[in-house]
């Protein structure tokens, strides 16, 4: 799980082009939209492309996305469980 | 000056018929032109789009064109809507007039670039083909093509209301005695680029749209150009431009403020230069889209202009598709068509009223549609509302300052990566993370220029760009290209609209007012500074920001990026 954990929180640096940040930066835990890390919905579109992309996993709607990208530990967890690659 | 403004042709191009008489046949009849793809070319084959019933290569054998280099569908399009309106209008000669052909188009000739792209990397003596982005090109074909090769020319592009803020440009030009003529609209193709731009915005509906329904999810791209012949006191006027006016949502790039501001504020307005109240209006033709964001935001809109009074309002988008660039003045013509025959037409594929929301009408005859509303909607909170009139309004008189009290109150240039650095002062790295270098210059170039001349949001934005984000664009073109349309980038393609700048300077700076985008090789940036100029002697505005740019992007060399802005005022006597 830390692994791929790591391996998430990279892709999405990359993806959203989040200059200057480490994976340590990202609490786990942590809101991703809104209050917390302040992502938008251009963000979550971005993270719906990493998902399909590297996991093999088609969400079919941003508002899917939402409850999928509440936090690095939400994502992770959905990835598990709905990984085909 | 002044004097009425009215329209004595028209032309259009649609999903549902290749003339006005087809058009008005298939609203009559209630069938959409939307269905599963013929002439485009894309992976996506599960997605319906609203196509031109002909062909390329058929639509150059009606205009009688031959050419040994390929041809953009915009452009034959584009003229055979300008031919039919001209026809209309009786006008064969134009000679000793000054003609102006103003069209509306994002797509431009990338039709063409994105069929040839890959050929023309690898085969460098082909013949010379348009990869460039300019739009600015299509709308000179246009004018070849239609015969009009002495008209002047201009292109805009606001995205989604391209067509409507081109017909506002004409009948403005003919106020201020700039024209005797002006032929005005949009044309815009489907292409694989914008199919698949929208795609990653996960906005493109699979099955046949259905605006302000409840269960809608999404929109269906289609295609269409659209042209009206705009005339001062034409003894022969089909309808008359009444009232009109483009604001900006500066909420979004892509999506919309939930209150519907940008919106509320264009219809109340056109409303207001049309000198009548929302009960007058007859007739609404909504942007109606089909997406969750735009229905919703476009009914509280509604809500809030027309309390419990909303007249007969549909979205003729679930006929046509949504025709983009060229959607203001295809459906300026379904509007006019409907004021001529009396009818109102059905908005298709509504069953499950939007809780709390607006219902669309399923359609009436036997009407008398004395004022009828058109709304367009673009990327960016680009919001445009024209009122057309069927009598002649009475003359409204505008008084002109003098130009001299025109004023140039400060201008900035950026051209390197040192002076970027400084755009800190102004934004976080969050905030800049999505920006390509072109975006960051204008942006500063933006800031620097207001804070010299002291102001902290001009009450109007006006830009001009010869190429747009071509970085942006090619970029998104090569992702295209890569991975065979699977897997792009939404970041690259809500950023590689000509328009991007213009509406992210309102964004940041909190501009709802006038907001344009001039495209016209290197008469852009005139057709920007004479707009900010007339705003400010009409008195629309007090502080005009013009920003101009543009870059060059060959991929394996320097990349060289501009951008200059400079803020106008209106100085007192």
């Amino acid at each position: 799980m830390e692994e791929l954990i790591e391996k998430l929180k990279l892709q999405i640096i990359d993806a959203l082009n989040l200059e200057g940040m480490t994976p340590d930066d990202i609490d786990n835990d942590a809101p991703l939209f809104g209050e917390g890390m302040g992502l938008d919905s251009i963000d979550a579109l971005e993270l719906i492309v990493v998902l399909d992309k590297n996991y093999g996993i088609k969400l079919k709607s941003p508002a899917e996305g939402q409850t999928v990208f509440k936090s690095i530990n939400c994502i992770a967890d959905y990835i598990q469980k709905n990984r085909t690659k | 000056m002044n004097g009425v403004v009215s329209i004595s042709g028209m032309g259009i191009l649609c999903a549902i018929g290749n003339n006005r008489q087809e058009v008005l046949d298939a609203l009559m009849r209630k069938e959409s032109g939307i269905g599963p793809m013929k002439y485009l070319s894309s992976v996506h084959t599960d997605i319906p789009v609203g196509e031109i019933k002909l062909s390329t290569a058929e639509m150059m054998q009606a205009l009688g064109i031959t050419s040994d280099t390929p041809v953009s569908r915009t452009s034959v399009m584009g003229a055979l809507a300008v031919r039919e309106a001209l026809e209309q209008a009786g006008i064969r000669d134009v000679g000793g007039k000054r003609v102006a052909l103003i069209s509306g188009t994002t797509v431009g000739v990338m039709d063409v670039t994105e069929r040839y792209y890959e050929l023309q990397k690898t085969n460098p003596d082909l013949p010379y083909l348009p990869h460039s982005n300019e739009c600015g090109r299509s709308t000179e074909e246009i004018a070849r093509y239609a015969g009009l090769s002495d008209a002047r020319c201009c292109t805009i592009c606001t995205a989604c209301s391209s067509a409507l803020n081109a017909i506002m440009l004409g009948a403005e030009m003919l106020k201020n005695n700039e024209a005797d003529l002006v032929i005005a609209g949009g044309s815009e193709p489907l292409s694989r680029y914008h199919l698949n731009g929208f795609n990653t915005l996960m906005i493109l509906d699979r099955e046949r749209c259905r605006p302000f329904d409840d269960t809608r999810a999404g929109l269906n791209l289609g295609e269409g150009a659209a042209f009206v012949v705009l005339e001062k006191d034409a003894s022969h006027a089909l309808a008359y431009v009444s009232g009109y006016a483009n604001r900006c949502d500066a909420f979004h790039q892509t999506a919309t403020s939930p209150n519907g501001e940008g919106a509320f504020l264009a219809m109340t307005e056109a409303l207001l230069q049309a000198g009548i109240g929302p009960d007058e209006i007859d007739y609404i033709n909504a942007h109606g889209t089909g997406t969750p964001d735009n229905d919703a935001s476009e009914s509280t809109a509604f809500q809030r202009v027309f309390g419990n009074g909303l007249p007969p309002m549909s979205s003729t988008k679930s006929y046509t598709g949504h025709t983009t660039s060229a959607a203001g003045s295809v459906e300026t013509v379904i509007c006019i068509l409907a004021m001529q025959n009396g009818f109102v037409p059905a908005s298709l594929g509504w069953s499950h009223p939007i809780p709390g929301g607006v219902i669309p009408t399923q359609g009436c005859s036997d009407v008398d549609l004395k004022y009828v509303m058109c709304n367009s909607f673009g990327f960016g909170g680009n919001d445009s509302s024209l009122i057309l009139a069927k009598h002649a309004p009475v003359a409204g008189e505008t008084k002109l300052a003098d130009a001299s009290r025109v004023a140039l109150a400060s201008r900035c240039v950026i051209s390197n990566d040192e002076q970027l650095l400084q755009l800190k002062e102004y934004l976080s790295p969050m905030e800049t993370r999505r920006m390509d270098k072109l975006m960051k210059a204008c942006l500063l170039s933006a800031y620097t220029a207001l804070k010299e001349a002291g102001i902290d949001r001009p009450d109007a934005i006006i830009a001009a760009t010869s190429r747009g984000m071509f970085e942006t664009s090619t970029l998104f073109l090569e992702d295209i290209i890569a991975n065979h349309e699977e897997h792009l980038k939404p970041t690259l393609f809500m950023q590689s609209t000509h328009n991007t700048i213009a509406s992210a300077i309102a964004i940041r700076t909190g501009c709802q007012g006038y907001n344009i985008t001039y495209s016209q090789g290197d008469e852009s940036a005139f057709w920007a500074i004479r707009d900010a100029k007339m705003l400010l002697r009409k008195g629309e505005a007090r502080t005009v920001l013009v920003c101009i740019f543009d870059e060059e992007f060959p991929l394996e060399q320097a990349h060289r990026y501009q951008a200059e802005s400079a803020i106008y005022t209106l100085q007192n006597d």
